[in-house]
């Protein structure tokens, strides 16, 4: 009962968060120069057609107006229709966040592992030099910029050695597998290092403590010390690192999805930001604010159930 | 141990897998085209955006097409007459279907022709502006009437805006609906699939008219934005054609032997436009200063790698073309000169330059070439929607930019972009010459061929020597092609030979 009710109460924030974000986005995308009639016509048409297509769409209304159409439309769950396509903003989104869902699932699959693998590496053999040698690699991960990295694994794996397709997204399961293994792992060469440093510290952090040693001292096997305890605990701060990093990827797959084209949200949202297509434009920042909150929600929840003391 | 020996295992299989399967299947008869230019829509009269006009040309057939070598050949029409007052035109259609089967006819032509002049969203509606009337007679004739007697008329009936819609269709369910998704085409092909934003799936239009056409199953128009990731794409075998490589890449890739890189002629120019309304480029003299500092062959030689020569006139090369005519030649001390004759000026220009690399890149080298005779430049970079909006506003001094025509006769572009009350306003220059403008009307009511090409050379003469815009460099087209199809370019007008394409 106490989960649910801590669910409701978040579901209740969402409301307050989702109207702020709208009017920040709208003021935002109205303050914005450009216009979305003209990207759509092409540059030869004369004034009278762009004034007549812009009245056609509701644009040549003030702001405040245009602004309570949107929002009631978007309250009877109408988010509005794409300016240059003309079709629903929730069924554009909707396309285009499969490869976006199956790309972070895909990156916290290679991400989770290989950092828990490294980190306890890394933890146990503190100071030698398999410790050192992570750590290098930790230090390049960070710094190699993603879209270089993209560029080169695209013409190595890509076209070198025609192991990996470098654009698009695939037709079934292991279609996506395979054409998307490139932008995880670029992904992840980043994130891992992320992870991986402060899931280390933590590890050793807890491999110190008194706990330890009191447990050392009753006789427990190592084995069963560091997993039933050290990793547990240690856990903990990285979940909630973590927990971030997701939320970040939802919206940071912008980089990947265009040096890959794949067809995801993220490269929707910068079209929509060039075309200016302000329905489309809104309708993914309240799909990116609801997100957030439930993945940070998941992540508080899941806290709790490892750490019956966090409170949520 | 158990979890090792199947991690082992698991590895092992995915690693054979992806290794052995080898990039991605074949794809069969159907041809990839990456491009950064986007189909935004599917009705031919709303868009005369890049991306939008290259999909047009395949979905929608016009009353004539453009042979190989250029010259009008019969379309829809199997033949024309044209009466000796020149004002009266009469197209015998042949027997044609769109794509459900249904019969293509006269009302379509006539709707469809009228709809280009009249829609109040069309978006070149130039295209017909000569035409008084079109009206069907019988099932097989169209007649159109012209309130003048029309040079390019003809070749206009060939340009992508004109393709022939379902007069049916599009009236029964209005044109938002008609053109969402899977419109009746006329053309080679029609939408199989259409995910705005990504892809344009298209499928061989069963009841194309040209029999044995097209020679493909099909084609996929995808919009990839980096040009790194689509010339990445086709040495991967991933895609067939590639539009726009990076001219640093054109010789890399010419000396692939599974790529071809035509650099087939276009219509293109580049040029730099200049706000006519305000200082400094309102002063003739300041306009002449500056196209003589710019050494407009190092230019072209500088970006395109010397695939582009210099351009000579205001207009691309089109019918009658002046391409012996020079005038404001690079000469750095006259500029000078001229730019001391007008006073000087003290302030900054901005220099308005649209994000890409090349953009910049040019925008660059004319700030310094400027620089050096004494006239300062500010560069402003701002992305495609805020160009569009400060241009035509006319918020912005000068700005390097590109366009083209899309047919080879040069009365659309003179009044696309030199012409003062058209619009467009001389390509938001506002430069306005009225003597321009006369000598268009009467470029396009002249019907003797001699005449008219002393007409555009005299154009090219007046605006060159104004500097209405300075000329830059005329490009090819950097497109990319895979070998394992033929017979696929662009041509001229910006339009696929796709129909014609060939898998090897």
């Amino acid at each position: 009962m106490h989960f649910l009710q801590v669910i409701f109460q978040r579901l209740l924030y969402l409301i307050p968060v989702l109207i702020g974000i709208s009017i920040i986005t709208f003021v935002l995308m109205q303050l914005t120069p450009g216009d979305p009639i003209r990207l759509l016509v092409g540059q030869r048409a004369t004034p009278e057609v762009i004034a007549a297509v812009r009245a056609h769409y509701g644009l040549d209304l003030p702001a405040y107006q245009q602004y309570f159409v949107y929002m009631s439309n978007t309250l009877q769950g109408d988010l509005g229709n794409s300016i240059p396509y003309q079709r629903p903003v929730t069924e554009l989104i909707l396309s285009f966040l499969p490869p976006t869902v199956f790309l972070i699932v895909y990156v916290i699959c290679i991400t989770i592992p290989t950092t828990v693998f490294l980190a306890i590496l890394s933890a146990k053999n503190e100071g030698k030099l398999l410790d050192q040698i992570i750590n290098q690699f930790t230090v390049l991960g960070l710094t190699i910029p993603v879209f270089w990295l993209g560029i080169m694994m695209a013409r190595l794996f890509g076209v070198e050695l025609g192991w990996f397709p470098v654009t698009g997204y695939g037709k079934d399961f292991i279609g996506h597998l395979h054409h998307l293994f490139l932008p995880a792992i670029s992904t992840s060469i980043w994130l891992v290092p992320v992870l991986l440093r402060n899931l280390r510290v933590a590890i050793i952090e807890q491999m110190k403590s008194d706990y330890v040693t009191a447990s050392q001292s009753k006789g427990l096997p190592e084995r069963y010390i560091f997993s039933h305890h050290i990793l547990k605990n240690s856990i903990l701060p990285t979940l909630n690192l973590f927990g971030v990093m997701v939320t970040y990827l939802i919206g940071g797959s912008i980089v990947v999805e265009t040096v890959y084209a794949v067809p995801g949200v993220g490269k929707l949202i910068i079209n929509s930001i060039l075309g200016r297509d302000y329905f489309v434009v809104q309708g993914i920042t309240l799909f990116y604010a609801m997100a957030t909150i439930s993945v940070t929600l998941i992540v508080d929840l899941l806290s709790a159930l490892i750490d019956p003391r966090v409170e949520l | 141990m158990k979890i090792k020996q199947t991690l082992k295992a698991a590895a092992f299989t995915a690693i054979t897998f992806f290794a052995t399967s080898g990039g991605i299947a074949l794809a069969g008869d159907v041809i990839r085209i990456a491009s950064p230019y986007k189909t935004t829509t599917l009705d031919p009269v709303r868009s005369a955006s890049a991306g939008n006009i290259e999909t047009f040309g395949q979905l929608y057939s016009r009353v004539f097409r453009r042979a190989a070598d250029g010259s009008l050949a019969p379309g829809l029409a199997k033949s024309w007459d044209l009466a000796a007052d020149g004002k009266t035109i009469t197209l015998n259609l042949r027997d044609a279907k769109f794509s459900d089967g249904s019969a293509l006819t006269s009302e379509d032509v006539a709707f469809s022709l009228l709809r280009v002049r009249d829609h109040e969203k069309s978006a070149y509606g130039v295209t017909m502006k000569q035409m008084a009337d079109a009206k069907p007679s019988g099932a097989n004739k169209v007649i159109i009437t012209l309130k003048n007697p029309s040079a390019p008329f003809l070749g206009n009936l060939e340009v992508f805006n004109v393709g022939i819609v379902s007069k049916k269709d599009v009236e029964a369910r209005g044109d938002e609906i008609a053109f969402s998704k899977s419109p009746l085409t006329s053309g080679p092909y029609m939408v199989k699939e259409w995910l705005p934003g990504d892809r344009l799936i298209l499928a061989a239009n069963p009841n194309y008219w040209r029999t044995g056409y097209p020679k493909n199953a099909g084609a996929e128009f995808i919009e990839i934005d980096d040009p790194n990731s689509r010339v990445s794409s086709l040495l991967a075998g991933e895609i067939d054609a590639v539009r726009t490589i990076p001219w640093p890449q054109v010789a890399e890739l010419q000396a692939n032997s599974a790529v071809d890189v035509p650099l087939e002629p276009s219509t293109v120019i580049y040029m730099t436009l200049m706000n006519h309304s305000r200082p400094p480029f309102d002063n003739l003299k300041i306009r002449q200063a500056a196209a003589m500092a710019l050494d407009t062959k190092s230019l072209a030689k500088a970006i395109t790698f010397g695939h582009a020569p210099a351009a000579n006139t205001t207009l691309p090369r089109l019918d009658f073309h002046h391409s012996g005519f020079s005038v404001n030649t690079y000469n750095p001390a006259k500029a000078k000169a001229l730019l001391a004759e007008a006073g000087g000026f003290s302030g900054e220009a901005v220099l308005l330059v649209r994000s890409s690399n090349a953009d910049q890149q040019l925008a660059t080298l004319i700030q310094a070439q400027w620089a050096a005779i004494g006239l300062k430049a500010k560069l402003e970079i701002v992305d495609a929607g805020v160009w569009w909006d400060r241009v035509p506003g006319g918020d912005y001094d000068a700005s390097a930019s590109w366009w083209y025509n899309e047919t080879t006769d040069p009365d659309l572009a003179v009044g696309w972009a030199l012409c003062g009350e058209c619009g467009t306003k001389a390509f938001y220059t506002t430069y306005n010459n009225p003597k321009v403008d006369a000598l268009m009307e009467a470029g396009a009511t002249e019907l003797d061929v001699a005449k008219r090409e002393k007409i555009y050379h005299e154009i090219q003469e007046i605006t060159t020597t104004e500097v209405s815009q300075i000329p830059l460099y005329y490009p090819p087209f950097a497109n990319a092609y895979s070998k394992r199809i033929s017979g696929l370019i662009m041509t001229p007008a910006l339009q696929w030979t796709l129909e014609g394409a060939t898998v090897n």
